[in-house]
């Protein structure tokens, strides 16, 4: 492939390398931007003439940013929700897709079109009524029995996660490589003995292994990155607050002249994790933002 | 997201799972058969529990909670309150005098459209020039940084880089033009935003494209070399036509998310100035959270719904005709 191409083109191909350099530069500037601007000093950022680089690297902005938010509580929320999103949508896809793919039953294709049908449904659709049902939630909170009297589970760090801990992609994609898995394996197993349950963790879930690294880290992004819900629950109540909802409260509180270099600096904390471990996965993940192109 | 172009489940004819015993042991293996899918039946049952468990209280009873409250009145706080309101919600949203059709509604189909065209255009251009580099993944790599990035940031890093002192007025002053208001301006503010919008979706639009260009043979390509047809005419002519799959790929999700998303607009501009980037999901959660008007709010994310089914069902059928021409 690549020796045809070379036959066609064979001298460099300047203009694609404007083309793809302009627009690589056009991607990284406002992140090298996020960083300058990160260190600049008071009065440095939005004041002209702009300037790219900062007079001194100077690092009170993250100390700044440390002392407004209350980073652990933030870090331990978004840890804590992102964790807990990850690993229910780890397994509940890893056993619904087993059971799709897999198990007889009746209903199974009813099922099986309903997963495919829950992603029809757009999110904002969902915001306001479970907002409520969270509220209203029996006996939790200081509710009665009938959900009324309290706050529900909006105290609880469990609310941030509660809307993600199934998807229904995730699902999909383990049934279609689930499939794949010849019959003659699991019946060789359940023939030794081996329960479905046993059939599922020691067969199935070593042979689907990349495919969960994949989807683990899809959702460990989107669940990290994730504002709207986040900031809806944490508006009453600020214990259950996480990083992306903290860092935007930042423009309120700080002072005006040093504004922007410490929200920047706080943005930079919180992008740094998501994008180490990208760099670590990165051939993980392309796969799988390929493979939710093909969703 | 919308699933559209998944592979069909085969539908395949049940097959008998225990092939050994059913093929030889006659009369016993009827009992064996039976007791073995049985069983099966109730571990499926456990193992789609959990996911059952969730549809029923986070997506049935809410999409249930959120049409009642659509056809009521209610001024939150106590469940017992809920008063039957008929159609109203609806009938307000398109009343003389509200704003939800025009600027709202109008807002968010040309936010969609102007991302659509936007980052199409962006990626067709960038994913093909990839195609003939050296390093094909480290390029694609720095395209996706934006996609791994909270909202948060993108949508202040950009906002920052919007004001008349950042980094984007920066360049303009610097090539002797005037600064813009970007986000001040009711005229620019909307462009604006699409501006971040396609370039936070660059990423992904490239790979879609990227795997529809690798499937592309490669035998075309030497043919029309030999015929001495130009890279012009080589994309115009091969490339562009059997990239159509993907593009349209691009097109519909792009479209779809763009009618959906308001994060980054409430981070950059919170439908302002004005109302001038009101778009219909933020007008549903401001109505809701920001005014208490649940039945509004709900009955404006149904509306926004029926246009987003339109589109998807649109879509849909446009994939399954093209399925039958091939």
């Amino acid at each position: 492939m690549k020796g045809t191409r070379r036959v066609t083109g064979r001298r460099v191909p300047w203009l694609s390398y404007l083309v793809v350099v302009t627009g690589a530069v056009l991607t990284v500037v406002p992140f090298l931007d996020m960083v300058m601007t990160s260190f600049k000093g008071p009065g440095e950022a939005g004041t002209l003439p702009y300037r790219f680089l900062p007079k001194a690297f100077d690092l009170s902005n993250y100390r700044a940013a440390m002392d407004q938010l209350d980073l652990p509580l933030l870090f331990r929320n978004s840890v804590v929700a992102t964790a807990v999103i990850t690993g229910s949508v780890l397994l509940t896809s890893s056993l619904a897709g087993y059971a799709l793919a897999k198990l007889r039953f009746p209903g199974r294709d009813l099922v099986f079109r309903l997963v495919l049908a829950t992603m029809m449904f757009p999110p904002f659709l969902f915001f306001v009524p479970r907002f409520l049902i969270l509220v209203h939630w029996p006996l939790a909170g200081g509710n009665d029995l009938f959900g009324r009297g309290g706050a529900g589970l909006t105290v609880s760090i469990v609310a941030l996660a509660m809307p993600f801990l199934v998807n229904g992609f995730g699902i999909f994609l383990m049934r279609q490589f689930m499939v794949a898995i010849p019959d003659e394996v699991l019946e060789a197993a359940r023939i030794d003995g081996a329960g479905e349950f046993a059939v599922w963790w020691r067969i199935v879930v070593p042979q689907t292994k990349p495919v969960l690294v994949t989807l683990g880290l899809l959702t460990f992004v989107d669940a990290w990155n994730e504002y709207i819900w986040a900031l809806l629950v944490s508006t009453a109540h600020p214990e259950v607050m996480t990083l992306p909802v903290g860092i935007q409260l930042l423009q309120d509180h700080v002072d005006p002249a040093r504004t922007t270099p410490i929200v920047m600096a706080g943005l930079v904390l919180s992008v740094l994790p998501v994008l180490v471990l990208f760099l670590l996965l990165q051939k993980h993940y392309v796969r799988g933002v390929m493979l939710s192109g093909l969703k | 997201m919308v699933n559209t172009l998944a592979p069909e489940p085969t539908g395949r004819a049940p097959v008998p799972r225990s092939a050994g015993a059913s093929g030889s042991a006659g009369g016993g293996s009827g009992r064996i058969r039976h007791r073995h899918r049985h069983r099966q039946a109730v571990v499926a049952c456990l193992f789609l529990a959990p996911t059952l468990l969730f549809y029923v209280v986070f997506l049935a009873l809410p999409l249930g909670f959120a049409l009642l409250l659509s056809l009521s009145r209610w001024a939150g706080f106590d469940l017992g309150d809920i008063e039957p309101a008929g159609l109203d919600n609806f009938a307000g949203l398109f009343a003389d005098g509200s704003t939800f059709l025009v600027p709202v509604l109008s807002n968010t189909l040309l936010f969609a459209l102007g991302t659509v065209a936007l980052a199409l255009a962006g990626s067709v251009l960038v994913a093909t020039c990839i195609e003939k580099l050296r390093r094909q993944g480290l390029w694609r790599t720095l395209y996706f940084l934006p996609i791994l990035t909270t909202v948060v940031a993108v949508g202040n890093v950009w906002k920052y880089m919007y004001e008349p002192g950042g980094l984007v007025n920066g360049v303009l002053n610097a090539l002797g033009l005037g600064s813009v208001a970007f986000l001040q301006d009711a005229d620019t503010a909307l462009p604006s935003l699409v501006v971040v919008q396609a370039w936070a979706s660059l990423g992904s639009a490239i790979l879609v494209l990227t795997a529809g260009l690798k499937s592309v043979p490669e035998s075309y390509y030497e043919a029309a070399a030999l015929d001495g047809a130009g890279p012009v005419t080589v994309f115009w002519r091969i490339t562009l036509p059997l990239l159509r799959p993907s593009l349209l790929f691009v097109c519909v999700t792009q479209f779809l998310t763009g009618l959906q998303s308001f994060a980054l607009i409430i981070v950059m501009t919170g439908g302002g100035p004005g109302d001038a980037t009101d778009v219909a999901a933020l007008e549903m959660y401001r109505q809701a959270f920001s005014y208490g008007e649940w039945g509004t709010a709900s009955a404006a994310a149904f509306v926004l719904f029926l246009v987003v089914l339109a589109v998807t069902l649109a879509q849909l059928w446009f994939f399954r005709r093209k399925g039958e021409d091939a």
